[in-house]
């Protein structure tokens, strides 16, 4: 584990990004690009075009840096965002092939949220793990298996063998239920 | 997409982020997030209850070409403007691209201050009369030998850009150079912040104290974190009014 200082300021950091300064990109890059590759690959399940896809999100974050609004929430969140839908365009132009089966790594993931975290990981995290306890497994693999696979709704229905309609209906309970466990 | 009801914005919002909406679902979700800053609260909030999964990834080695690579792409998107990313993004504002690149052209005659009155003199000749707000110029000459180094140019009510015209100005280790603006009748300037040598900064107009026509702009030598008392403190390396176009 490296050591970079874990007071790193994205807010500041993206702000200036807004305002044109490269620098404040680059120390976004060197304080968040492994984390946001690893997001990336597992997406788009190729390390190359994970690359791809990281650099590309890095100028998307710079073209729109000035839309980000701190009032609304952090900008780490909003960084990942960037990232985690480049991924998923990039996935689903390709035409990405689903697994079927029940070999959930995704729900080893879930219980493994607290390893290896990244150095600014806080208090959020196990909040999160508790409340994706609470969910009915079905819901909790419904949002696991979108955010961090980046499924789609057709692509759960398929690995989960569930008509579309319920995974629709169990995303939507799931991310309620979530809201209302973390507020 | 029905958004009224409030579980059904938070649901929206939710799926948003987790890019379970289909293309057409997130065409429309968008065109509503643009108008919509209490939706866009949501997108927000869901960003944030979900990043301990993202972020909680077995990081990977760094990449090989890693940053350099970007800073290529960045290069090359300065240089051919209008031709990048953001065309393909559903509702992104391309910021960061200023208009003016090709003033690029400019850098290696602006050393002196006749160079910098043709500067001036060429920017005003490429206004169009299709700019509708008012726009100011101000050419930042160095006190010593006024050497232009940078132009800022703002337009009301949006953006003020400062941007390096001269060679790119020398910053010992260590130090910064800092951005500072000064009305007409104001008795000390206010700091908009550091900048980096040889780079544009951009800024929003609401940022400024105020916007009138021979408004000082300097840039000084300061401490790498900046003045520690808010007023400059070191020497003053470039300055110019603004004029009004």
């Amino acid at each position: 584990m490296n050591t970079i200082a874990s007071d790193f300021d994205h807010e500041a950091a993206v702000e200036a990004c807004a305002r044109g300064e490269r620098f404040a990109l680059r120390a976004i890059y060197e304080h968040e690009s492994r984390w946001l590759l690893a997001v990336a690959q597992r997406i788009v399940r190729d390390r190359e075009t994970a690359r791809d896809v990281v650099q590309d999100a890095f100028l998307q974050i710079w073209q729109r840096a000035s839309t980000y609004q701190r009032a609304f929430g952090s900008a780490r969140g909003w960084i990942y965002t960037v990232v985690r839908h480049r991924a998923l365009d990039v996935a689903r132009k390709a035409g990405r092939e689903v697994t079927t089966g029940d070999d959930f790594d995704v729900l080893a993931d879930a219980n493994a949220l607290s390893n290896s975290p990244h150095p600014d990981h806080d208090a959020d995290a196990s909040s999160l793990r508790r409340c994706l306890e609470t969910l009915d497994e079905q819901r909790r693999d419904c949002v696991m298996l979108a955010f961090i696979e980046g499924y789609t709704q057709d692509e759960i229905a398929r690995k989960l063998s569930a008509p579309i309609g319920t995974v629709k209906s169990w995303i939507r309970r799931g991310l309620l239920a979530l809201k209302e466990c973390l507020s | 997409m029905n958004l009224r009801d409030n579980d059904d914005r938070t649901v929206a919002a939710g799926e948003y982020v987790l890019g379970t909406l289909g293309a057409d679902e997130r065409r429309e979700f968008e065109r509503s997030l643009a108008q919509d800053a209490a939706l866009q609260a949501e997108v927000y909030a869901w960003q944030d209850r979900l990043l301990p999964l993202a972020v909680r990834a077995v990081p990977h080695e760094p990449m090989s070409e890693g940053w350099t690579a970007i800073e290529a792409r960045l290069d090359q998107r300065d240089a051919a403007p209008g031709e990048h990313l953001a065309q393909q993004d559903h509702g992104a504002i391309p910021a960061n691209d200023p208009l003016w690149r090709r003033l690029r052209r400019w850098q290696t005659i602006a050393g002196s201050a006749i160079a910098a009155s043709i500067v001036l003199a060429t920017l005003l000749l490429l206004r169009g009369p299709a700019l509708q707000n008012e726009r100011y110029l101000a050419v930042l000459q160095a006190p010593s030998d006024n050497a232009a180094g940078w132009v800022v140019e703002i337009t009301a009510g949006q953006q003020l850009q400062l941007r390096p015209v001269g060679a790119a100005t020398p910053v010992p280790a260590g130090s910064a150079l800092q951005f500072w603006t000064k009305t007409v009748s104001a008795t000390s300037p206010t700091s908009l912040g550091l900048v980096t040598a040889g780079q544009i900064t951009e800024l929003p107009v609401s940022r400024l104290p105020a916007l009138e026509a021979q408004q000082l702009f300097e840039l000084t030598l300061e401490p790498a974190t900046g003045s520690p008392i808010g007023r400059p403190t070191g020497p003053i390396l470039y300055v110019g009014r603004t004029v009004r176009l």
